[in-house]
């Protein structure tokens, strides 16, 4: 999926440490630290409080769980371009189940999960059976749910979204910093764990490397793949289910802007801790790389178009950066 | 005694240069902002855009094609709905162009109503009619009039492809804003004002708080983030955590548009502000309302786009009958707070809360009546 030759996760030569490879693994994290300090010296006091850190680990969750839903198909070598449009039916459903339907919350998370789940087997059924490019089947689904969503809340934002919910994502705190993020970053070690050391795990970044070869190893690849849909719907379902805690509401079109930042940051994440591969750590620091930089322009007052200068920026800088240090390999994206 | 009026005369100079080199006269101010809330705090009246005129004679076999920017939002549905319950009372044909904010499609109905001999092109809920300037033009030769609802500002003239515009008062809106801030925190406001430039009327709305809030108090604060519409989800939480906890001061977030408050209240409750920073804004969408009633959204200033709607074809059909063009805003702004929202129904709808002055008013002026 990504760089086929790129050297794998732990990659010591056998002389000892290999600096340059390790320099690529931190360079994200050590520019992060750099922003720190640079926006620090320049408003000691508003950017370094901890209500300003807590305000940015807490508010980056949703996209977060998104980028690790569209991590696993990536991972697997395929695209989901539907995981914006899950993450708002699942918002969409709570909302209605839960504010027009007077559900419970926790049964109208059940069902917007399971609505997640029901969406990744589409996109597997599809994709899998028919051979079609994920990149067309994920297309096609996401817009069919768009059309889903429209309909079943005939177009209206809800609000008054239980507030069980919303104290659970943003309003309990530990250490200061809203709950989403704690929950964001478990996934995020889960899936770490899962792709470091389980052999689905393992099996799944084989199939990603190379289907024809894994295959004649033995491994199942439609069943790889087509958990991989199915999980990233279940995993997008979740971050509609945060989405709709966050906000306390849903409506039926902004969280579809999410997909784009979402990809963004996977691609700046494949740049880090595990240079050349798509890996949940590296999407993690690369929302909180560009959320550093946002909250800093932006307390200095920068327009809102600088948002996008730096995101922007930040990703194809990077992403050249780290092609450099691989000395231009041509990248697969197949 | 001379003596005595020269002394007054002195002290009542010195008096007014102290209040012009400090804070300029805060009572006047106050009463000035209070007297503004109180207008529109009212229950609305029906305000007469023109001459009464036989509307269902002078527009008999006349036909009206309305494209909306898109009938994915409940806005466009609502305005839609007013203006096809309007002329179902007048009885003259009136189609709605059903798009999903599509370029494509908005010149596709253009190119219907020409087909279709249409005598109006009507462009509701926020279309710039540049967009459309060869289509329209187009229309135009064919002999179709042109009209636009709810796109400019009062204080914005029409380009010269349209013959008639029904108009918001942004202007007035961002004044009662500004004034609403003013009152509630005694004075003292330091306001996040949040536009979207890619509105065509956000530009004087914000600059309409702006100057009344330095008309109000030249010492207060006033910061404007603009956000393109497209990118609300993604920026404006973002933006407004940031404004918060760059000054500790800000007590107010102003949005220029009430749907933004779902990205604000987010904000708010994570940087720890809910409570203490209010959010005050316009449109009276029910979901906002609903907020209100719940407590995380402040004030909201409303207007029924039912009314809307009935504003937008008498426009419309004096265009046509080629009465002259009503100048000014005639769909009234009325604001929803805790203390009257739920007049606006349990949950809240686009309608509820304004009273119905205008379905006689207008009835009265087309002649309707016996």
């Amino acid at each position: 999926m990504t760089d086929k030759t790129a050297p794998s996760a732990a990659a010591p030569t056998r002389g000892g440490i290999d600096w340059k490879y390790q320099a690529e693994r931190f360079a994200l994290i050590i520019a992060w630290l750099l922003l720190i300090v640079g926006f620090g010296s320049l408003m000691p006091d508003s950017f370094l409080s901890w209500r300003s850190f807590s305000a940015m680990f807490g508010s980056q969750s949703v996209l977060v769980v998104l980028t690790l839903a569209i991590l696993l198909p990536l991972t697997s070598g395929d695209f989901d371009l539907s995981g914006a449009s899950v993450l708002v039916l699942s918002a969409m459903l709570i909302a209605i189940l839960n504010v027009q339907m007077n559900w419970p919350v926790l049964p109208a998370i059940l069902v917007a999960l399971a609505a997640g789940a029901l969406v990744g087997a589409a996109n597997a059924f599809f994709a899998l059976y028919f051979r079609i490019h994920s990149l067309i089947v994920t297309l096609g689904i996401g817009t069919f749910v768009n059309g889903v969503i429209l309909w079943i809340s005939r177009s209206q934002t809800i609000a008054g979204i239980s507030m069980d919910l919303v104290g659970w994502v943003i309003i309990k705190r530990l250490f200061g910093i809203p709950l989403a993020f704690y929950y964001a970053l478990l996934l995020a070690a889960v899936l770490w764990y899962i792709f470091e050391y389980t052999i689905p795990g393992r099996r799944l970044l084989f199939v990603g490397r190379g289907r024809e070869v894994s295959r004649l190893n033995g491994i199942n690849v439609t069943a790889a793949r087509a958990a991989s849909f199915i999980f990233s719907g279940v995993i997008a379902a979740l971050a509609g289910v945060l989405y709709a805690g966050m906000t306390g509401s849903a409506d039926p079109l902004s969280g579809l802007s999410l997909l784009l930042p979402a990809f963004a940051a996977a691609f700046l994440g494949a740049t880090t801790i595990s240079p050349g591969r798509f890996n949940p750590i590296g999407s993690v620091v690369a929302v909180y790389f560009l959320v550093t930089g946002i909250t800093g322009l932006t307390m200095l007052g920068a327009e809102a178009y600088v948002q996008n200068l730096f995101y922007g920026g930040a990703l194809v800088i990077a992403v050249a950066l780290s092609q450099l240090v691989r000395k231009r390999q041509p990248q697969d994206f197949s | 005694m001379p003596h005595k009026t020269s002394v007054s005369k002195l002290a009542a100079l010195a008096a007014t240069l102290s209040l012009g080199t400090a804070a300029p006269a805060l009572a006047d101010a106050m009463a000035d902002a209070e007297a503004l809330l109180a207008k529109h705090s009212a229950l609305p009246e029906f305000i007469v855009p023109g001459e009464p005129f036989d509307a269902r004679a002078c527009m008999a076999d006349k036909k009206v094609m309305s494209i909306p920017l898109t009938m994915t939002v409940p806005y466009g549905v609502e305005l839609e709905k007013g203006m096809a319950t309007a002329a179902a009372e007048v009885g003259f044909t009136f189609e709605t162009w059903d798009n999903q904010l599509k370029i494509d499609q908005w010149i596709q109905g253009v190119s219907q109503a020409v087909a279709q001999d249409y005598d109006v092109i009507d462009l509701a809920g926020g279309i710039n009619p540049e967009l459309l300037g060869p289509q329209l033009s187009e229309a135009r030769d064919a002999g179709i009039k042109i009209s636009t609802t709810q796109l400019y500002d009062v204080t914005q003239e029409a380009v010269a492809s349209v013959d008639a515009s029904s108009k918001i008062d942004f202007t007035t809106a961002g004044k009662i804003l500004a004034a609403w801030a003013y009152v509630k925190t005694e004075g003292k406001p330091n306001v996040v004002i949040i536009g979207s430039s890619d509105v065509l009327s956000s530009k004087p709305y914000t600059d309409a708080m702006e100057a009344q809030l330095a008309e109000y108090c030249p010492d207060c604060k006033a910061r404007v983030i603009d956000v393109p519409v497209s990118e609300w989800a993604t920026k404006i939480q973002a933006s407004v955590q940031s404004a918060v906890l760059s000054d500790p001061g800000v007590n107010y977030i102003l949005p220029v548009f009430d749907s933004m408050s779902q990205f604000i209240v987010p904000a708010l409750r994570i940087t720890g502000s809910e409570g203490a920073v209010k959010i005050a804004s316009f449109n009276g969408t029910p979901f906002v309302l609903d907020m209100i009633r719940e407590g995380t959204v402040d004030m909201d200033i409303g207007e029924s786009l039912e009314w809307a709607g009935y504003t937008a074809i008498d426009n419309i059909m004096r265009m046509v009958c080629d009465l002259p063009e009503p100048q000014g805003n005639f769909v009234p702004l009325y604001i929803f707070d805790s203390a009257n929202v739920e007049t606006a129904g349990v949950p809240a709808t686009y309608n509820d809360g304004y009273g119905d002055a205008y379905l006689t008013g207008f009835r009265k002026l087309w002649m309707l009546e016996e």
